[in-house]
């Protein structure tokens, strides 16, 4: 009988021990101020990393791909918070080159207000709207474009996508050099397109919180996601009225978030 | 203040038990070594404050203080693809450890860990974390204690039932860099959790014979450390199975094999979950006991059998314990 006494005493202690202490901290902090957040774009290829030039990857069109080169152009960025409000990060300053071959991999957003952000709109290139602005309308940008092999000229406009390498297949046995530079062509062909990701946990920003959203993006989307395209058909692809577009809604494929860093001034 | 007042819990606990003891027989532990199989808490990789599911005591669970090494190997993935590089790392643990009974019944173990751990990254570069982990107090109190057998027949038994349970608390007295947690490598580089941490554990024994066979079973309730990371709960539990040989030269060998395992909640940081955190990893162990005199030694190794942690990010590759102890 007395065992038991001492054991109720016991598991009682234990028990307002464990209680005293889960009422402890964890106050959740009001967001407020501004800050920037980093987006991370992390290059794939079917869930492999992509290396350039020493990898081959094999899609299931059967074609064995050699990848020399993979850029593109991420805008408008527009981050929408757990209500639904919606932030739009200044056009003018909404223009990025991601480019695996000059690591040109992470995008920073600045002063962007405090909140927390559960979902991301973005585009894939250059709308018209920018691109009727004149090149004296596209500031810095044009030469980052131009620089980064983005560009074909100014009256044919920007590539979105330029994505390069050598290929095999089935009936092309010899490596053959394969191009596909996406893009709107002028003002006559939009492939402008946008795409939102939801983030898998929700991006803290706040004074003293500066998160990073770190993209996984998949390659191989490219000309294996929704419509196959064969390089064996056609190696190389500019302008395409039907395979670009095909391409550009591919492309929107890409983009997935495979994690969000909360966290202030933290490195990646 | 809290703080305060849940740490002082296990001195409370054991004036309140120690003013209603009553006296028994003082040899009923010492009779054989299988009564008692001690309370065995785990850290996940650097930063808990024992190590490696080698557990708060010994097969043969006598009092003592002394001095226990843990090395820990695991390698993490370095980047979120299927070829992403593996990072080795390496979890050295150096601790005073000791059991100190308090009544008859009721006995308080304490550790100290200091910790000394690397990485290497495939880029040829390294980093190590050093310094003192996180202190542990546990206090155990025994519900089951093997009677001890008397002169006729009637007074023995040879089935011999021993249950304690007990809790305590995990101090963060190691420091926790936030900065280490960042990336996707390894979540607990780290040598303190930076938490408060709240410890049930419960312990079953029998022993026939000269065999003995011990189960283990305890939970760790994390909470969120100051700079708002909350590492996920913990269960734990183990089975062993032993047996004791006497030698003339030797007082003691218990050779012991069994299995242990851990099963982890996931991460939160501010408040949010940390996806791909959460994980399960059971070893298979195998070690022995020596005894000399006052002097007990040991060793024992861990094998994982079956592991998922961190979405199969971070693998356990082995473990190894050494120990040498003075009986109180």
């Amino acid at each position: 009988m007395k065992t038991i006494i001492k054991l109720q005493l016991l598991i009682l202690t234990l028990a307002l021990s464990v209680i005293s202490c889960s009422s402890d901290d964890d106050a959740t902090q009001e967001l407020s101020g501004e800050n920037n957040l980093t987006i991370e774009f992390d290059n794939s290829v079917n869930g492999d990393d992509l290396l350039l030039g020493t990898s081959s990857y094999t899609n299931s069109n059967g074609e064995t791909l050699t990848i020399n080169r993979f850029n593109y152009i991420v805008s408008n960025f527009v981050l929408i918070d757990a209500e639904g409000n919606e932030y739009v990060y200044p056009k003018d300053d909404s223009y990025f080159v991601v480019s695996e071959e000059e690591a040109m991999n992470e995008v920073v957003l600045e002063n962007i207000p405090a909140g927390d952000y559960v979902a991301m709109r973005f585009g894939v290139g250059v709308d018209q709207e920018k691109y009727l602005q004149g090149a004296e309308g596209q500031g810095d940008f044009l030469q980052i474009a131009e620089e980064t092999e983005m560009m074909w000229s100014w009256q044919a406009g920007y590539k979105f996508l330029n994505f390069e390498g050598i290929f095999t297949s089935a009936t092309v046995t010899e490596a053959t050099n394969f191009q596909i530079h996406m893009g709107s062509h002028g003002s006559s062909l939009d492939n402008y397109k946008e795409v939102t990701v939801e983030l898998p946990t929700t991006a803290l920003v706040s004074e003293s919180l500066s998160p990073i959203v770190h993209f996984a993006v998949d390659a191989n989307e490219i000309l294996d996601g929704n419509t196959k395209i064969l390089l064996s058909e056609k190696a190389v692809v500019m302008i395409d009225e039907v395979k670009s577009p095909q391409i550009a809604v591919n492309a929107t494929g890409m983009f997935r978030v495979d994690h969000v860093h909360n966290g202030e001034n933290i490195e990646h | 203040m809290l703080k305060y007042i849940s740490s002082c819990f296990i001195l409370l606990a054991t004036l309140m038990v120690n003013a209603n003891t009553p006296i028994e027989d003082p040899i009923a532990s010492a009779v054989n070594p299988f009564y008692k199989y001690d309370y065995e808490e785990c850290d996940f990789c650097g930063c808990g404050s024992t190590g490696g599911g080698m557990g708060y005591g010994t097969i043969g669970n006598e009092n003592f203080i002394g001095i226990r090494y843990i090395y820990q190997r695991y390698q993490s993935r370095d980047g979120i693809f299927n070829n992403s590089p593996w990072v080795e790392e390496n979890f050295n643990t150096l601790q005073l450890w000791g059991k100190i009974p308090v009544t008859e019944k009721l006995s308080v173990t304490a550790i100290l860990p200091y910790h000394f751990h690397n990485r290497n990254f495939v880029d040829g570069s390294s980093q190590s974390i050093n310094g003192i982990g996180d202190l542990s107090v546990l206090a155990f109190y025994s519900l089951i204690t093997p009677k001890v057998d008397g002169l006729y027949a009637n007074q023995q038994t040879s089935i011999k039932h021993m249950l304690e349970i007990g809790g305590g608390v995990k101090m963060p007295t190691g420091a926790y860099d936030r900065a280490n947690n960042e990336g996707s490598v390894n979540p607990s580089f780290q040598v303190g959790t930076g938490s408060w941490d709240y410890i049930l554990a419960a312990n079953y024994s029998v022993g026939y014979e000269t065999w003995g066979l011990g189960v283990l079973a305890n939970y760790t309730f994390k909470t969120e450390n100051n700079v708002d990371y909350h590492f996920g709960n913990q269960f734990t539990y183990g089975v062993n199975v032993s047996k004791v040989y006497n030698t003339l030269s030797i007082d003691k060998i218990i050779p012991y094999a069994g299995l242990a395992g851990e099963v982890y909640a996931e991460n939160e940081s501010y408040g949010l979950p940390v996806a791909d955190t959460k994980g399960n990893v059971m070893f298979a162990r195998l070690g022995a006991e020596i005894s000399f005199g006052k002097l007990g030694t040991g060793v024992n190794v861990m094998l994982p059998v079956y592991q998922s942690l961190n979405a199969g990010n971070v693998e356990a590759k082995y473990r190894l314990g050494l120990h040498l102890n003075y009986m109180l």
